[in-house]
């Protein structure tokens, strides 16, 4: 091989140029912000300083090299892609070399068929990256000739700040999709927080209306602002996707289940609230149990209650049915005034599940039923 | 007479609260709705409205169809949310109230709903 001529030893006007054009795409390149800014960087930058009939930016696409832009006097393979094995760029990745051949049709790594209809006689392919490279920088001539060492070194040095690039974007989106992630879950979290508000502030003027005295307001607004917690509680758990109907159903009535086993019984196949939905149904059933627990079944030993649901799988749409049943307790009597509780339980339920319900107070035990079809809001899981 | 009035809101909870405060201040609930399809079902049929109340986000759907529908026939209304206003809400020019609702600022919308009609 002649002797190559040594970067000190080229004319000052010629290194002063190359110099500048290096520095000039390197701040391109630091400026980069996608893939696409990145790749016409470098065909230009990297054609203008080693002086290269072409330029090609091959970038990995998992087993495959895909020659996204070039830069050259005749076409070459933009927008081709060619497995890693049977390509010089593929070789150069994954052997972390840079591969300088002077005469292509004498290199068994160069698929000749691919490099006939171009102008290639000799060329320069560099990986980008120095662990994993990601992609390769080709530098391709219309002669047979050995490349400079400066052309090597060059396109080295633009791989180097290439490879910075890269991981540049890669950073960038990366933290974009953060800093949106992080906007989404501030924007839920304020809809959640005044959900909950709206919420607390119904459950609070319609306790008032309904207590004879404050004493009896704080002890329900109490009662009822638990039983909202722990709609809450069941809904985090699942990351507010939905709730299950048992899970809610059980904490609903966890208050009046003291350790007197086999007085409550919920049973029913797996169903899925949506939230709104979910805090309905939570306080409603407490409701029916703080009823209970005052005037009814779980007033007094013996006494039981039933809740349970079951679907209708042939009716289209599928319908479900929710029966509360109490049994054992005092003869039961109509309340006078339709409070809150009722209320809720009577117009909340159904207003939140879809449906029809019905409030019973049977003189053996009060029951309440609820007949819905299956929905967004109440589905099976 | 008493004005009659439309709610749609998909919360319960809300919901129930938002009859009283109506009440209070005047208004018969002629229906209350948590979805848009058998709202706007009940509209077609409906002869006399004076104002409406809408929740923007019914769960999975918007309420809009329902304030185009009660556009085309006159009445007014008020959006009512707990998110800011989407642009969408905007388009329309209405009064837009935040959760939890302000009574006072809800007496005054519907006030002007009483006077335009």
């Amino acid at each position: 091989m002649a002797a190559q001529p040594a970067l000190a030893d080229i004319p000052a006007a010629s290194s002063t140029l190359a110099l500048n054009t290096l520095v000039d795409t390197i701040e391109r390149l630091s400026s980069a912000r996608t893939v696409a800014d990145i790749a016409a960087v470098v065909r230009t930058g990297a054609r203008a300083l080693t002086g290269a009939d072409g330029v090609a930016v091959v970038l990995r696409d998992e087993d495959r090299c895909h020659y996204v832009d070039e830069d050259a006097v005749g076409p070459l393979w933009k927008g081709l892609k060619f497995p890693m094995t049977a390509c010089i760029s593929g070789w150069a990745m994954l052997n972390r070399e840079t591969a300088v051949i002077p005469d292509i049709y004498k290199d068994a790594r160069i698929p000749h068929d691919a490099y006939r209809p171009t102008f290639v006689k000799s060329l320069v392919m560099t990986p980008v990256g120095g662990d994993q490279p990601v992609a390769a920088i080709g530098a391709y001539w219309a002669a047979e000739r050995t490349p400079t060492n400066e052309e090597i070194d060059s396109l080295k040095a633009i791989a180097r700040a290439t490879a910075t690039a890269f991981e540049n974007v890669r950073l960038v989106n990366s933290l974009t999709e953060t800093i949106n992630q992080r906007d989404f879950l501030i924007r839920e979290l304020d809809h959640r927080v005044k959900n909950m508000l709206a919420s607390i502030q119904s459950i609070a003027t319609q306790s008032l209306r309904s207590s004879e005295s404050q004493e009896a307001f704080v002890e329900v607004f109490a009662a009822r602002l638990q039983a909202l917690s722990h709609a809450h509680e069941l809904l985090t758990k699942r990351s507010w996707k939905h709730a299950d109907l048992k899970e809610l159903s059980a904490a609903a009535l966890a208050p009046f289940s003291d350790s007197k086993t086999g007085r409550i019984r919920i049973d029913g196949p797996q169903i899925g609230l949506r939230p709104e939905t979910a805090v309905a149904l939570l306080l409603g059933i407490h409701e029916l149990g703080t009823n209970a627990a005052k005037y009814g079944a779980l007033s007094q030993d013996g006494g039981t209650v039933d809740l349970s649901w079951n679907v209708d799988m042939g009716a289209e749409p599928r319908i479900l049915t929710l029966d509360w049943r109490e049994t054992g307790g005092p003869a039961v009597e109509a309340p006078k005034a339709k409070h809150m509780g009722c209320k809720m339980i009577e117009r909340g339920l159904p207003y939140a599940l879809g449906g029809t319900a019905k409030l019973d107070f049977a003189p053996e035990g009060v029951t309440f039923s609820l007949k819905t079809p299956l929905s967004e809001r109440v589905a099976l899981t | 007479m008493k004005p009659r009035i439309l709610l749609v809101e998909d919360e319960a909870l809300v919901a129930m609260m938002m009859e009283d405060v109506l009440e209070d201040l005047g208004w018969e609930v002629a229906a209350s709705f948590a979805d848009v399809r058998p709202t706007l079902e009940w509209l077609e049929k409906c002869d006399t409205l004076d104002g409406a109340v809408l929740d923007i986000n019914l769960g999975a759907e918007m309420v809009f169809p329902v304030a185009e529908a009660l556009r085309k026939r006159g009445t007014p209304f008020t959006f009512l949310t707990g998110y800011t206003a989407p642009p969408k809400a905007v388009e329309f020019e209405t009064p837009v109230l935040t959760k939890p609702v302000d009574v006072d600022e809800l007496e005054r919308v519907l006030e002007r709903f009483r006077q335009a009609a």
